[in-house]
This record gives C-alpha cells, sequence and structure tokens, in this order.
C-alpha cells in the first residue's frame, strides 16, 4: 500500500467516523436520558436530508447551505419533540416501556419513511457538496466537502458537548439520565427534559442526514444503513461518556474504511459486527463502557 | 397554636389489592419533627412517595401544604413549593460532582440569577450539612456512603424547603456517623425546617422527635408523644407480635 493510498483511506475513514460520530450521539442522548432505543433515528436522518435538499437545492427552495442547515436544525428539533410526545410519552413509566417502543418507534418510523415518500416521490436526490474543490496536503488531495464535513461535525459535536457539560439544561438532563427520581425530587421538570433530549437527538440525526445527503443519494430508506453503523457504535463504545460514542465512532469508520481497500466492500458489515461481538464478549459495557447510563 | 404546616387527609395508596397506605391522617406543625416508625412493610416509605407523588401518587386522600391542596400538582411543583425529600438508598447523580448534584437543584428555583451567586449557594448547603470543602468536585458516585447522604440532604436543604421528608438518613451509617446525623438533623431543625423523620434507628427517632407516628400494615397505630408511643401495647405487639 502506497503513501498515498493509506492516506486516502484514513481520510475517508475519519469522514465516516464523523459522520458516525454525529449519528450514534444522537442516538447516544436518547437511550441514556430516556432509557429507550429509537428505532426511528434513521427515519430521521433521512427525513434531515429531505428538509436539508428541500430548503437548499436550486431544484426545490434554492436558498443555499445556510439556510438548509438552518431550517433542519430547527425542523428536526421540533419533529423530534413532536415525534417523543406521540409516540414515547404515553409508555413513560409503563412496565414493558424498552419492549413497547421497539414497536411504537419503529411504526414511527415507517409512517416516516411512507411520509417522505409521498411527499418528495421515490426518485433519489442529492444535496450539493458543501464546498467545492480540493485541498492538497503533501502528495495527497483531500475533497474539500469531506473537510467541511469534518469541521461541521466537529462544531456540532463540540456545541452538544457543552450544552450538556456547562449548561443549566445539560446538567438536568445529566441528572435526570442518572436518577429520575431524584430530579423529580430536586424539582426538575422531568417531561420537558425527555422532549429536549429527543428534540436534540433529532436535530444531531437531521444534521447528520444533512451531511451524509452531500455525499449520497437520499431516499426515504437511506436512514436504514446510518442507524445499524449507529447501533453498532453505540453498542461497541458504550455510553460512559458523551465523548465515548465519538471515539467509537472513529474506529468504526476507520475499520470500515480500510476493510473496504483490503477485503472489499462487503465485508465490511461483517468486520464490524465480528469487532462488536469480541469487545461484548470481553467488555460487555462497550469498549469504554460502563453500567450506568449518563450523558 | 399556629396552623399546620402540612395536613395529610385520608391517604390511600393501593398496589392492585394490596393497600400500601390506608387512609392515613395527620397534621404536621410548623418546626416540629414528627417522626415516623413501623416495620417492614408497613407503608412508611411509600407514604413519602404519595405525599410527593415520585414515583406515583396517592390513590385518594388530601394533602394540603400552607393551607393549599398540592395532593394534585406535579411532583416538580411540589418540591418547588418547599417540600424536599431524601431517599432511603444514597440517591444521588452519580457522575456528576458533588457541587454539581447541588446546583441541578439551585437552578431549579428562583433563588439566585448570576451562576456565582449559584455556585455560592450550592457551597453553602453543602457546608451547612457538614460536606467537606475539599470534595466539592469529587464525582459524588465515588463518596463513601454518608458523604453521599450528605450530598442527598444538601440537594434537598438546596430548595430551602419549609418542611423536609428524611427517610432512614441513618441506614448503613457507623455508630458515630449516626451521632454526626442526629446533630444535623437537629440542627436543620433550629433553622426552622418541619422534619418528616423515617427512621429504624429508634433511639435516633425518640432523641430528635416532638412526636412519633407508627403505621403498621398502612394504618396510623399510634400517634402522640414518643415515650407513650412506645409503650403503646399496640406498638409492641405490631414489632414484637403477639406473646405465645
Amino acid at each position: 500500500m502506497s503513501v498515498e493510498s493509506f492516506l486516502f483511506v484514513l481520510s475517508g475513514g475519519i469522514v465516516l467516523g464523523a459522520l458516525y460520530a454525529l449519528m450514534a450521539s444522537g442516538l447516544a442522548v436518547v437511550w441514556s436520558t430516556l432509557g429507550i432505543f429509537n428505532f426511528s433515528h434513521g427515519a430521521f436522518i433521512a427525513l434531515g436530508a429531505y428538509i436539508g435538499w428541500q430548503v437548499s437545492n436550486a431544484e426545490a427552495l434554492g436558498l443555499g447551505h445556510v439556510a438548509g442547515l438552518s431550517a433542519t436544525l430547527v425542523v428536526m428539533f421540533a419533529a423530534g419533540i413532536l415525534f417523543q410526545q406521540i409516540f414515547i410519552r404515553p409508555f413513560e413509566r409503563k412496565d414493558n416501556i424498552i419492549a413497547a417502543t421497539v414497536i411504537t418507534t419503529l411504526a414511527g418510523a415507517t409512517i416516516l419513511q411512507n411520509a417522505m415518500l409521498l411527499i418528495w416521490g421515490p426518485r433519489a436526490k442529492q444535496i450539493v457538496a458543501i464546498a467545492e474543490g480540493t485541498i492538497s496536503i503533501g502528495p495527497v488531495a483531500f475533497s474539500g466537502n469531506d473537510i467541511a464535513l469534518i469541521v461541521m461535525v466537529a462544531l456540532i459535536l463540540g456545541f452538544a458537548g457543552w450544552l450538556l457539560a456547562r449548561t443549566r439544561t445539560g446538567r438536568s438532563m445529566r441528572a435526570v439520565a442518572q436518577n429520575r427520581q431524584a430530579a423529580e425530587l430536586m424539582g426538575l421538570n422531568v417531561p420537558l427534559l425527555y422532549a429536549l433530549a429527543f428534540g436534540l437527538s433529532a436535530a444531531m440525526a437531521g444534521m447528520a442526514g444533512y451531511f451524509v445527503g452531500s455525499i449520497r443519494f437520499i431516499n426515504p430508506t437511506f436512514g436504514a444503513d446510518p442507524l445499524m453503523k449507529a447501533l453498532i457504535v453505540v453498542i461497541f463504545g458504550g455510553i460512559a461518556r458523551f465523548t465515548s460514542p465519538i471515539y467509537a465512532a472513529l474506529i468504526v469508520g476507520l475499520v470500515e474504511s480500510f476493510t473496504i481497500f483490503y477485503l472489499g466492500l462487503y465485508w465490511a458489515p461483517a468486520m464490524l459486527f465480528a469487532m462488536m461481538t469480541v469487545v461484548l464478549t470481553i467488555k460487555p459495557s462497550g469498549l469504554f463502557g460502563h453500567h450506568q447510563r449518563t450523558l | 397554636m399556629s396552623e399546620p404546616v402540612l395536613v395529610v387527609s385520608d391517604l390511600t395508596k393501593k398496589f392492585g389489592a394490596l393497600t400500601a397506605v390506608d387512609g392515613v391522617s395527620f397534621e404536621v406543625r410548623p418546626g416540629e419533627i414528627l417522626g415516623i416508625a413501623g416495620p417492614n412493610g408497613s407503608g412508611k416509605s411509600t407514604l413519602f412517595n404519595a405525599i410527593t407523588r415520585v414515583p406515583f401518587a396517592q390513590t385518594s386522600g388530601i394533602v394540603l401544604f400552607k393551607g393549599a391542596q398540592i395532593s394534585n400538582l406535579a411532583n416538580n411543583e411540589i418540591a418547588k413549593r418547599g417540600i424536599a425529600r431524601t431517599f432511603q438508598r444514597e440517591s444521588v447523580f452519580g457522575n456528576l460532582s458533588s457541587i454539581d448534584n447541588v446546583l441541578v437543584t439551585i437552578e431549579q428555583t428562583n433563588r439566585a440569577s448570576a451562576f456565582a451567586q449559584k455556585i455560592a449557594l450550592a457551597e453553602q448547603a453543602l457546608d451547612l450539612v457538614g460536606f467537606p470543602a475539599t470534595l466539592h468536585n469529587w464525582q459524588a458516585g465515588r463518596l463513601p456512603v454518608y458523604l453521599r447522604k450528605l450530598v442527598m440532604i444538601a440537594g434537598a436543604v438546596a430548595l430551602d424547603p419549609a418542611v423536609l421528608l428524611l427517610d432512614e438518613p441513618a441506614s448503613g451509617l457507623t455508630v458515630s456517623e449516626i451521632d454526626k446525623m442526629r446533630a444535623l438533623i437537629t440542627h436543620l431543625n433550629e433553622l426552622g425546617m418541619t422534619i418528616l423523620l423515617v427512621e429504624h434507628v429508634l433511639s435516633l427517632l425518640m432523641e430528635v422527635s416532638d412526636r412519633l407516628m407508627v403505621l403498621d400494615q398502612g394504618r396510623v397505630i399510634a400517634l402522640g408523644d414518643p415515650a407513650t408511643v412506645v409503650a403503646n401495647p399496640t406498638v409492641i405487639e405490631a414489632y414484637l407480635g403477639t406473646p405465645a
């Protein structure tokens, strides 16, 4: 393998890792806070991509990337809250909440996918690249779009991390994630915080969808593969800290990228699941894991 | 005599066919420490749960706080009105630092607006309960049991409550720690907090309580002066059973 090839595969892995980090962190926020797995996260990724396409692309409203990203963020945050109120809230505090929300979030995902099909039709769409051209570092030319994606994902994750660690709302969300009953006794508005956590998660999924939509074709089910990768990342890395899925995502992205290069595209999922199985066998709480749910 | 700060009237909590709290009624005067005793499963913690609506509300009955009904409010509203509670187990936010545990509570109140003031209030609450200043930044989950209990009580005290419900604060503590807990409860009461104290350590309960209420199978079987209550044959029978 030449140095150029190595750097090319490495940069591809980092881009994948960054996108998986954004998807998985959103998924982990809901799992940590509400204690449920959101199977509609993939549909949120697709919905975010469609909203971004609708607002930014010349074939639709043509308002550009700033408007597209802003609209995706706001609409997906609101959509996440609405989704939580309809599909999750009625089952809170029920004994079978985990099983019930597997069904309701899968149902929600199906409804969202069919709604997207009705609104945007079956023809695949793509968001135009966020940045054009290439940037050469030594012998390797990096795509401007890839670098823009990495920088923007880092900014979004940095903001989400700051929100959770340094603000009143974030501290309250972390408290609720760790101990709902104590949080209620301290006067925290738990239903509101659950809704905000779901909104934050959906907004992160939407942003991930926007970025993936700039490198892949968008269709109503295109969130399925990212959801599977986000699931691998969350289980593989654990959710001990907000940063755990981020590190795990980079590992998953790099392993996927090098597996595709050396073994071929179809070996990548097998390799990732094998890696996840080995880690779970040795460390059931995940690579950076920890038994307590936290943010 | 001053008006009662807390009135519990015919409070009942049922779990299917089981009645855990069965028509309990009592009043608590401002500044009083009401001790609550009873055998395991007699409904003491369930009574606290039903008053605070955490984690569940009562099946029937009314709770008045400072003359206003609170039994129909959301649980976080009850806390904000001035009823704070601690749990039997050291229920802290394990991954947050000790100071952040208390700060979370301060941030739910209108006691301060600037962040520096909020931190100062959190430090004040930790100091009040005797939590070591050198451990403010330690993760609460890594503290020993007694210090975790102090963090939990500091969080409750930070709400500036009129009524504090303490659920077995002495459980799992050593003799010297129980002495410190006794002094803390007395100190909080001297600061003006009305306290409802559920406890199995009878010596502690007898020393600090102004009145003692005993529950058995969800019902109040005795209420009054602690010395009289513990001598009550019905109470002795509830704890020890009927002589053969």
